[in-house]
C-alpha cells in the first residue's frame, strides 16, 4: 500500500486542484494498491462533478435492419449499432433514425467504419462525415484512442464536419498503454477543447484474457487522473454490468453510458433497468442524474 | 468520529457494535477498504492469497425447511426432487481428484427420508474408497435436522458422523444470526440463532474446525448484520474453532421472498466491515460466486485473503440467479493480477503448494457442473435400504 504520508501529500495536492505528474501516476498504476489510486481519482472526480453521476438511456437500432419500432419514450439518444455496408447505407440509416428520434441525439458508427465507407465511396473522410452530419448524425460512438492513428486528422475532420462533444473510447489497448492514451487525450483536449468524455474500458474484450476487476478500476482511475481536463469518465453499464460499473464510480467514473431505455430487462434480471441504475448509484453514496445525448442534465 | 475510529482500528483496537455501525454507515468505501486491507496485511504479511480445489455437492434438494429466500429446494413429493446415489457421489469425487481436488463440500436439504444411517454409510463408503479424501459436510441446520428426526442429541450426532468420516463442518445456514430476521425468513424453525451457534460450539468442542457464513441483504437492519458478526466473534473468542468467515449477498431470483440483490459496493463494505469486526478470524473468503470474478478479485483489497473454492459444481446460488464460474487457471490469474502469490490450501488453511495446473495439464472447466442432469429423477438403488418417513418417500421406495 502507498505509505500514508505519500498518499496524504498527493491527496492534499489534488484536493487543492493540483494534478499528479506522469511519473506519480505511473508509480500508482504499477503498484498493487488500488485503493490509493481510487481515493485520488475520487477526489478529482468530486472536484469536477460533486456527488453527481449522470446516466444516459439509449435506444439502439441495428445498422442493417429497418427501424420498425417507435423509439421508447425513456430514451435520450438513438444509437445505430453495427457497421454500415456503404456510405449510402450509412446515410440512409441515419436519416431513418433521425426521423424516428424526434429531438433526441442520433449517434452511431466508429471512426474506422466512416473511414472505410469513405474510401470505398472514393471520398475524403471529411466529406463522408459532413454527409452523415447533414443526414442527422450528431455523434460517433467509437473514436478509439488506441486505433485512430493520426489523432489530429481525426479531430480536425470531426470538428470540421460539425461534430461537437467528442467521445473517446478504447478498443483493446493493454494495461501498459492506458496512461499514455489518457495523457494523449488530455493533450488533445488542451489543443482542441472538444472532448467531452473518455470511456476507458475496452470495447473489444480479449477473447482469452478478459480484463480483471483490478484492470478495470485502475483503467478508470488512471483516465481520471491523467486527463483531468476531460469532463467525463464513462463506464458502459450494459457491457460492464452493474457491479463493476458501480464500483468504477468510486474510482473516478462519473457517467454511465448505455442504460436501457425500457423498464423491462431484456437482458435478464441481472441486467438492471433504470430503477436499479439509480439504486446502484445511491448505494455508492452518489446522486443519480439523467442526461441527454448532448451531456445536458434532464430536468 | 470516523477519523478517530479509523485511527483506533489502524492501531489494532477491537471495535464494539456501536463503533462498527458508525464505520459502516459513515466511513467512505475506500477508507473501509484501507482499514480492512491493513488488517489483512497484518494477518497475512507474505501477500499469499489461498484457494481450495473442492466440489460443492448437494446430495438432495428435498427439504422440509422451506426458507423463503431459497430457490434450490423442492418440497417432499415434488417430481423434481432428487437424492444422489453413492455411485453418483463417487463419480463426482473422481472428477474432483482429476482436477487436483481433495475435498467435497457436501450439503443438502432437510430430507425427512434420509435417516442418520444413510449419512453414516455414505461417509464410511467415501472413506473406504478414498481414504485421504476430506468430507467438509453438513451445516448446523442439517445436523439439527438429523438430530430431530432421529431423536439423537446433537453431540451424539456429531460424534457418530465424525466416527463415520466427517472431517469438518461448513458454516452454511447461518443467514443472519438474529431470531427476528430468522422468523421473517422462515428459517427460525430449521435453527434459531442460538441453536446454530450451539451446534458449532459442540463441533468445536469435539475437535472439529468449521467455517462461519453470513447471508445479508434480505430483511435485516445494519444493526442486525453487525449483531451477527458480534455473535460469531464471541463464539470464536470462546472456542477458536472457526477457520474462516464467508459472506455473500442474498440472491433473489426464483425465490418466494423476491426483491433485489444488494449491490457490489454493499458487498465490499460488508466484507471490509467483517474484516474489521472479526479480529479473531484468520481468514476471510471472497464470494466471487455471488459477486462475479471482477468484484470477487476486488475483494482482495477489501479484506479477503482467500478466493474460496475452484467451482466445479454449484446448485444453490445458481438456482437463485448467479452462475459465475472460474477454474483454477482463472482463480490463479485473478490472484496474481492483483499482486498476490496464489497457493492451494486445505480446509484448515494449511498450504498445499503451488497451482496444480502449473505441474500438469488439467482440463479447463468453463461451465459449472450440476448435481444432476436436467430431468434426471432416477432413484438410487441403495435408498431402498433406508426407511422413509414421508408418505411420498415410502411410496417411491415401494414403486422403485
Ligand atoms: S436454504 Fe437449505 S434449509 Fe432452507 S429451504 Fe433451502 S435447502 Fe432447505
Amino acid at each position: 500500500m502507498t505509505t500514508s504520508s505519500t498518499l496524504d501529500h498527493l491527496l492534499d495536492r489534488v484536493t487543492a486542484g493540483g494534478h499528479l505528474t506522469a511519473p506519480e501516476i505511473t508509480a500508482l498504476a504499477v503498484a498493487p494498491d488500488i485503493l490509493s489510486l481510487g481515493m485520488l481519482a475520487d477526489v478529482v472526480r468530486r472536484l469536477i462533478h460533486g456527488a453527481q453521476v449522470t446516466y444516459l438511456r439509449v435506444a439502439t437500432c441495428a445498422c442493417d435492419a429497418p427501424i420498425v419500432d417507435a423509439v421508447p419514450a425513456g430514451a435520450r439518444e438513438v444509437r445505430i449499432v453495427g457497421s454500415p455496408a456503404s456510405l449510402d447505407a450509412a446515410t440512409t440509416i441515419v436519416e431513418r433514425a433521425r426521423a424516428a428520434a424526434g429531438n433526441r441525439v442520433v449517434s452511431g458508427f466508429s471512426w474506422g467504419d466512416v473511414d472505410r465507407v469513405a474510401v470505398a465511396a472514393g471520398l475524403p473522410v471529411s466529406r463522408a462525415l459532413a454527409m452523415l452530419r447533414s443526414a442527422g448524425l450528431e455523434a460517433l460512438v467509437d473514436v478509439p484512442l488506441d486505433a485512430i492513428g493520426d489523432a489530429d486528422r481525426v479531430l480536425s475532420s470531426l470538428m470540421g464536419a460539425g461534430f461537437e462533444r467528442l467521445r473517446f473510447t478504447i478498443e483493446k489497448a493493454p494495461a501498459s498503454e492506458r496512461q499514455a492514451l489518457a495523457e494523449r487525450a488530455s493533450a488533445l483536449q488542451k489543443q482542441y477543447g472538444a472532448i467531452q468524455s473518455i470511456n476507458p474500458l475496452p470495447t473489444v474484450p480479449h477473447a482469452f484474457r478478459p480484463t480483471t476487476g483490478y484492470d478495470d478500476v485502475k483503467a478508470v482511475a488512471i483516465a481520471r487522473l491523467a486527463a483531468p481536463n476531460v469532463p467525463s469518465i464513462q463506464v458502459d453499464w450494459l457491457r460492464y454490468g452493474p457491479k463493476l460499473a458501480q464500483v468504477a464510480l468510486t474510482f473516478g467514473a462519473d457517467d454511465l453510458d448505455t442504460v436501457s431505455p425500457s423498464d423491462e430487462a431484456p437482458e435478464g434480471r441481472r441486467r438492471a433497468p433504470l430503477e436499479d441504475v439509480r439504486r446502484n448509484v445511491e448505494a455508492a453514496g452518489l446522486t443519480p442524474v439523467e442526461r441527454d445525448g448532448y451531456f445536458a442534465v434532464v430536468a | 468520529m470516523v477519523d478517530e475510529l479509523a485511527r483506533r482500528v489502524a492501531d489494532g483496537a477491537r471495535v464494539n457494535a456501536a463503533d462498527a455501525l458508525a464505520l459502516y454507515r459513515h466511513a467512505p468505501t475506500h477508507l473501509l477498504g484501507r482499514l480492512a486491507d491493513g488488517i489483512r496485511a497484518r494477518k497475512h504479511p507474505d501477500r499469499v492469497v489461498t484457494y481450495i480445489i473442492d466440489r460443492n455437492v448437494n446430495y438432495t434438494n428435498i427439504c422440509v425447511a422451506r426458507c423463503n429466500f431459497c430457490a434450490f429446494y423442492r418440497p417432499v413429493g415434488s417430481a423434481e426432487g432428487y437424492v444422489l446415489g453413492f455411485d453418483e457421489v463417487f463419480q463426482k469425487i473422481d472428477e474432483t481428484i482429476a482436477v487436483g481436488g481433495n475435498q467435497l463440500l457436501l450439503q443438502g436439504g432437510h430430507n425427512p427420508d434420509l435417516p442418520i444411517a444413510w449419512y453414516e454409510d455414505l461417509l464410511r463408503a467415501v472413506k473406504a474408497k478414498y481414504p485421504g479424501f476430506k468430507m467438509h459436510a453438513l451445516s448446523p441446520p442439517e445436523v439439527l435436522h438429523i438430530s430431530k428426526i432421529n431423536q439423537i442429541p446433537v453431540d451424539v450426532v456429531i460424534e457418530r458422523l465424525v466416527a463415520a468420516g466427517l472431517d469438518s463442518i461448513p458454516g452454511g445456514g447461518a443467514e443472519i444470526l438474529v431470531d427476528r430476521v430468522r422468523k421473517l425468513l422462515n428459517c427460525y424453525g430449521k435453527a434459531s440463532a442460538s441453536q446454530w451457534l450451539d451446534v458449532m460450539r459442540q463441533a468445536h468442542r469435539a475437535g472439529l474446525r468449521t467455517t462461519a457464513t453470513m447471508m445479508y441483504g434480505t430483511v435485516e437492519t445494519d444493526e442486525e448484520r453487525i449483531e451477527h458478526m458480534m455473535r460469531l466473534r464471541d463464539l470464536q473468542d470462546e472456542t477458536g474453532g472457526f477457520t474462516a468467515f464467508i459472506t455473500w449477498s442474498y440472491q433473489p431470483d426464483h425465490t418466494e421472498l423476491g426483491g433485489t440483490e444488494a449491490t457490489g459496493i454493499d458487498y465490499l463494505r460488508t466484507l471490509a466491515l467483517a474484516r474489521i469486526v472479526l479480529d479473531n478470524f484468520d481468514n476471510l473468503q471472497a464470494s466471487w460466486v455471488t459477486q462475479g470474478g471482477k468484484v470477487g478479485q476486488l475483494s482482495l483489497s477489501y479484506g479477503a485473503n482467500d478466493m474460496g473454492s475452484v467451482m466445479i459444481e454449484e446448485n444453490v446460488v445458481r438456482a437463485a440467479g448467479a452462475a459465475y464460474c472460474m477454474d483454477e487457471v482463472e482463480i490463479v490469474a485473478n490472484i496474481e493480477d492483483a499482486g498476490f502469490t496464489a497457493r492451494r490450501r486445505n480446509m484448515h488453511y494449511e498450504p498445499l503448494g503451488a497451482p496444480v495446473f502449473r505441474d500438469r495439464d488439467l482440463p479447463r472447466m468453463l461451465t459449472l457442473g450440476t448435481a444432476r442432469a436436467d430431468g434426471d429423477v432416477s432413484v438410487p438403488d441403495e435408498l431402498r435400504g433406508y426407511p422413509a418417513r414421508s408418505r411420498s418417500g415410502k411410496q417411491s421406495r415401494v414403486a422403485h
